[in-house]
């Protein structure tokens, strides 16, 4: 695999407001109240026993990891090492540490980091960051067994470690997951999930469980004048309306917007002004189970595609809080082609199709799908009606989100509504379609197509970014031809803020994940966030 | 006395160990498992060995009896076992959320009390009066609406409108906070209350020691608050005590919507999680609040009226 | 006498739940699901939608229609199943006395230990969402209350004259206890059960409000305001008449409930004789 460029940067396009915000002198001081709004609790305080982007809000304040995510270039740098120098066969890679300390006073070294990754990876401890370490050479004869150490971790001294991996491709994409910080290794491990002990800019303070947790700047944090704030409350909000009230009421000073409240704070003079927009890299879709004999016929599935208004669907249903999409890969990819069509809506040529496959009447399906009302129930109730009018019966199955996963992984639905990762790495999601990539990992519909098999395996090969770009591009056109699923919207992410708010990013990976050292409040906030 | 008391605690051995066998029958055969759970956001592919050895780990690789077994063996000794979703003892999950618990029952209560008892007085002096039927549809009305509804509107006008309250979280040392989600919760034993209060005083209105009263020429006002309130507060601590021991489990959607740190929204989320030992956990404190004020409401009312044969 | 009227309100208003219910098919003016217009959505009252449309184009009146039928079947269901499932294992318990009536009394501990709302939510979690799982979920937990009167009513009733010489007679426990005992405690059984049909309609919007519901796109007025919730400012009617039709069924259901434990109270009786 290869580095990706700067060409994500085309991801962050965030509004003229935020670029105004930033002009100014950042004021230190003050309180900000933020907003968790997955959820009305969080997993644990240790980010890396938990999988949820609910729990990665509060870890982002808490911990740093050797990279981190810079959402203006759209790729990863460096944060807990000043330098880095890769080796001539690109794949050893030697990083020379900050001088960094952790909330309880210990002192950042390369023993560390090894620590950190080495629990990480360790099977024994079933953390889901593991994830982040498979890049890393000798990690899986670690996790097997049959290695007591991971190889590919060498200490150099007591500031530089040495890290070795497997492939070509920047391990900054793995190692800048928040859910691989670095943990302290003198600090008692059974208490991370209480007493946080990282890196970040601010310390646990107050944490009620189920409610809100109050974090106070640290001062010794690494980054030289930062953060600015004094406080910072991240309250746990899930219920959108409760949300909304405590917004307008001046309560919190964001909030993640869903398509109602994107519309109406749109047409509101005096919300309109303060909305921070990114395409995030998601693709929401319906996937087709090739189990169901009907899905096996590419002219069934296109006519699926061709009976949707989703253009409609996405301007009154979703108030334009997303983008209709064409193929799997976002706007945003580099491999997106720009000159494809999506699907039109032409209800007379999906009954064609239909005539032809021999589903002129009969076809009937359900939809297995959460509450969620940018891709569950809510867009199947939209598409009933409109399906209906193609002779095509659908049916919901509403399922909660731990129901929705268990029953895809065991293959057991007709079709799916669900919102699935599609970048920022191109290559990396179009292989969730490879013929190879079994459907627990990422290859839900089974997709199997020996052209795009070819194209796939092409790309993996290609060490030119332009070229690899155009296979992927491509491969993305043959998937839209075959219609595996029917291609919906790419999420635009929205969170509105208070005037006195500034130094919010564009973050196309998840605009509630923020990086609250950059974040400031200036003289108009009211006298509660003093 | 002791006696009763003894054979009331002994009674909740039982009870607990059923309500502990029906939640463990229910999730064992309830669809999604805690690792699916891991998987819902559809982003971060957990890997196929972390969740072998997670299913390792938390033992649910082991046979239904096996698992019941150990966890029965684990309550024998006051151990609630391991939470799956924070890796800590459940009970260090549970503890902090008693407390706000306890705190948004007694404070329902509270405005359940004072708005519902005067209301159910005023309504039996006249009975079949305009003004009974009056205050009673008030106090039905409050039975009436779906509570997350009534919140959301309580929110619109006491924090977005008037500016008087904020409308959601939850603050150690306010009693602003509280109000909100209180009355929300607190409408429909309010309601409650106002109909058994009725009920108790025309009861009692009725009863020999009144009419005799009455006869001798002692005025409605001094009877009610003589011989009848004497009389109904009985019925009506009773009825406050049942009230508040079943509110706790009673508060999920307020809590959720005002984002209250109590147990009901820890379960909501223990179950969508699948996090089945908090699950059992908050159950059997939901449960034991409910068996330990009723014990006492019984224990109270026996000792306030000593007719009440104790067995 | 003077006029009950509580009593006739709450009949009025039953009476109209029923009514729309029941012929929903014919007064709706709109298919409740195919009928959608996206392009009309969130449309206010106006002579084509008197009611307005909700976020998917519907037609909010001929939804609450339908809804009545929803709601109706859950609440009258509902509490069929539990008053039968109460009644039998009240009567029963306080009929045989003995090892049964503690099991009884046990189970009955239990199940008013466990919040119904947390036992509902389980079961739904179990079976899934729909009607026939809502009709499971909220027809097993809320028997505890009818059980105990039930049970409390046959053990005055036992020792009295005419069942003692129904058993002298030679009658069979279970000829006795469906023909004695029964048409004496169906009163106080009946006024339970109506009491408990607001409480189950509320029941399936607090479900629906937790993502458990009726299977959508039926309507049902629990996931209607549900839906709805975030309309509050934009689309405000969508939200504002499943309340109310919510809120009239549940009053009506209650008034009447009242209306007939007065009418069966001996002490009202005597006094307004």
């Amino acid at each position: 695999m290869l580095t990706r460029l700067g060409l994500i940067a085309a991801l962050s396009l965030g509004t003229a407001t935020i670029a105004m915000a930033q002009d100014a002198t950042p004021t230190d001081g003050g309180k900000l109240v933020f907003t968790a709004p997955y959820g009305n609790s969080i997993t644990s305080l240790d980010i890396t026993a938990t999988p949820h982007t609910q729990d990665e809000i509060v870890a982002k304040a808490l911990n740093r990891s050797l990279y981190k995510w810079n959402p203006e270039k759209g790729q990863p740098e460096l944060d807990l090492a000043e330098s880095v120098e890769k080796s001539d066969d690109g794949k050893t890679y030697t990083y020379k540490l900050k001088e960094a300390t952790f909330h309880n006073g210990d002192k950042l070294d390369a023993d560390d980091v090894l620590w950190s990754y080495n629990r990480l990876a360790d099977p024994k401890k079933a953390l889901p960051g593991a994830e982040q370490m498979l890049q890393i050479a000798g990690v899986s004869e670690f996790q097997a067994g049959t290695a007591d150490q991971i190889s590919g971790l060498k200490k150099i001294d007591d500031m530089t470690v040495e890290i070795t991996v497997t492939n070509l491709a920047d391990p900054g994409w793995n190692l800048m997951s928040n859910y691989a910080p670095i943990y302290s290794k003198d600090y008692a491990e059974d208490q991370l999930a209480s007493k946080p002990n990282g890196l970040g800019p601010f310390k646990m303070a107050n944490y009620v469980a189920g409610s809100k947790i109050e974090l106070v700047k640290f001062e010794d944090y690494f980054e030289e004048g930062k953060p600015h704030l004094d406080k910072l409350d991240i309250m746990l909000m899930g219920e959108a309306s409760a949300r909304d009230v405590a917004f307008r009421n001046g309560e919190i000073d964001v909030n993640i917007l869903g398509p109602v409240q994107y519309e109406a704070y749109g047409q509101d003079d005096a919300l309109k002004d303060n909305i921070l927009e990114v395409a995030e890299v998601y693709t929401r879709n319906i996937g087709f189970n090739p189990k169901v004999e009907a899905f096996q016929d590419k002219r069934v599935r296109q006519a699926i595609n061709y009976a949707i208004n989703k253009d409609l669907i996405v301007e009154k249903l979703l108030k334009n809080k997303a983008y209709p999409a064409v193929s799997w890969l976002p706007v945003s990819s580099p491999a997106f082609d720009r000159n494809a069509e999506p699907y039109a809506y032409d209800p007379e040529k999906s009954k064609e199709l239909l005539k032809e496959a021999g589903y002129e009447t009969g076809l009937s399906f359900s939809v297995t799908a959460t509450p969620n009302e940018s891709w569950g129930v809510p867009i199947v109730e939209a598409i009933i009606p409109m399906l209906s009018k193609v002779g095509v019966q659908v049916t919901t199955d509403p399922v909660e989100s731990a129901v929705l996963s268990d029953k895809i992984l065991s293959d057991n639905f007709e079709t799916f509504i669900w919102s699935n990762s599609s970048g920022p790495d191109a290559l990396k999601y179009l292989t969730c379609f490879y013929s190879k990539t079994s459907q627990t990992a990422c290859n839900y519909v089974k997709f199997s197509n020996p052209e795009f098999d070819k194209l796939v395996e092409q790309a993996g090969s290609e060490t030119d970014p332009a070229k690899q770009a155009d296979i992927l591009r491509q491969a993305n056109n043959v998937l839209q031809e075959e219609a595996p699923v029917w291609f919906f919207n790419y999420n635009k992410a929205v969170m509105a803020y208070q005037p006195w708010v500034h130094g919010l990013k564009p973050n196309s990976m998840e605009l509630a994940i923020q990086d609250y050292e950059d974040i400031w409040i200036d003289a108009d906030a009211p006298a509660s966030r003093k | 006395m002791l006696r009763f008391i003894l054979r009331r605690t002994l009674q909740i051995i039982p009870t607990l160990l059923v309500v502990v066998l029906i939640i463990f029958v229910i999730f064992s055969v309830v669809p999604g498992s805690f690792i699916s759970s891991l998987m819902s956001e559809g982003r971060n592919a957990t890997n196929a060995d972390v969740m072998a050895h997670l299913n390792q780990q938390f033992g649910l690789d082991k046979p239904l009896l096996v698992r019941l077994g150990d966890y029965l063996w684990g309550l024998a000794q006051f151990d609630l076992g391991i939470s799956y979703r924070t890796r800590e003892p459940v009970w260090n999950v549970i503890e902090p959320r008693l407390w706000p618990s306890i705190k948004l029952a007694l404070a329902a209560m509270f405005f359940a009390a004072i708005i519902g008892i005067p209301l159910g007085f005023i309504a039996a002096l006249k009975p079949g009066s305009m003004i009974d039927s009056g205050t009673m549809m008030l106090a039905i009305s409050g039975l009436s609406l779906p509570e997350f509804w009534f919140g959301l509107l309580l929110m619109y006008v006491f924090a977005l409108q008037l500016g008087w309250l904020p409308s959601f979280g939850y603050q150690a040392d306010s009693i602003r906070h509280i109000i909100l989600p209180a009355i929300a919760l607190g409408v429909s034993p309010m309601a409650l209350l106002a109909r058994t209060t009725r009920a108790g005083v025309l009861d009692v209105m009725n009863a020999d020691f009144v009419r005799t009263a009455r006869a001798k020429g002692l005025s409605e006002p001094r009877l009610v608050r003589g011989h009848v309130a004497r009389n109904v507060l009985v019925l009506v601590l009773t009825t406050l005590g049942l009230q508040v021991g079943s509110l706790m489990g009673q508060a999920i959607v307020i809590e959720k919507l005002f984002s209250w740190p109590g147990i009901g929204s820890l379960l909501v989320d223990s179950v969508a999680a699948r996090d089945i030992p908090v699950v059992q956990g908050a159950v059997i404190v939901i449960v034991l609040w409910f068996l330990v004020i009723n014990m006492l409401v019984d224990v109270a009312y026996a000792a306030i009226d000593p007719r009440i044969k104790v067995t | 006498m003077r006029l009950r009227f509580n009593l006739v309100l709450g009949l009025l208003l039953a009476a109209i739940v029923i009514i729309a219910g029941v012929f929903a098919a014919w007064i709706a003016p709109y298919h409740p699901i195919i009928d959608a217009d996206l392009m009309n959505s969130e449309m206010p009252p106006s002579w084509e939608h008197w009611m307005g449309t909700d976020g998917q184009g519907r037609d909010v009146f001929s939804r609450v229609l339908y809804g009545a039928q929803v709601s109706l079947t859950v609440g009258l269901v509902s509490q069929l199943i539990n008053s039968c499932i109460g009644t039998a294992l009240g009567v029963s318990a306080g009929y045989f006395g003995g090892w049964w009536d503690d099991l009884v009394n046990g189970l009955t501990n239990v199940m008013l230990a466990i919040p119904s709302l947390v036992f509902a939510l389980a079961i739904m979690a179990v079976l899934g969402p729909g009607l026939p799982s809502l009709l499971i979920a909220l027809g097993l937990t809320n028997w505890s209350w009818t059980c105990r009167i039930a049970r409390s009513s046959t053990l005055s009733l036992k020792n009295q004259g005419f069942v003692q010489a129904a058993k002298v007679a030679g009658f069979g426990d279970g000829n006795i206890m469906r023909t004695q005992i029964l048409p004496n405690i169906i009163g106080p059984v009946l006024v339970m059960a109506t009491l408990g049909i607001g409480g189950a309609v509320l029941a399936e919007a607090a479900l629906s409000f937790l993502g458990v519901g009726i299977r959508p796109p039926q309507p049902s007025w629990g996931n209607m305001l549900t839906d709805a919730r975030e309309l509050l400012r934009a689309a405000p009617w969508a939200a504002v008449f499943p309340g109310l039709a919510i809120f009239i069924t549940v009053l009506g259901f209650n008034l009447l409930g009242d209306g007939m434990r007065d009418l069966l109270d001996p002490h009202m009786r005597t006094r307004r004789a």
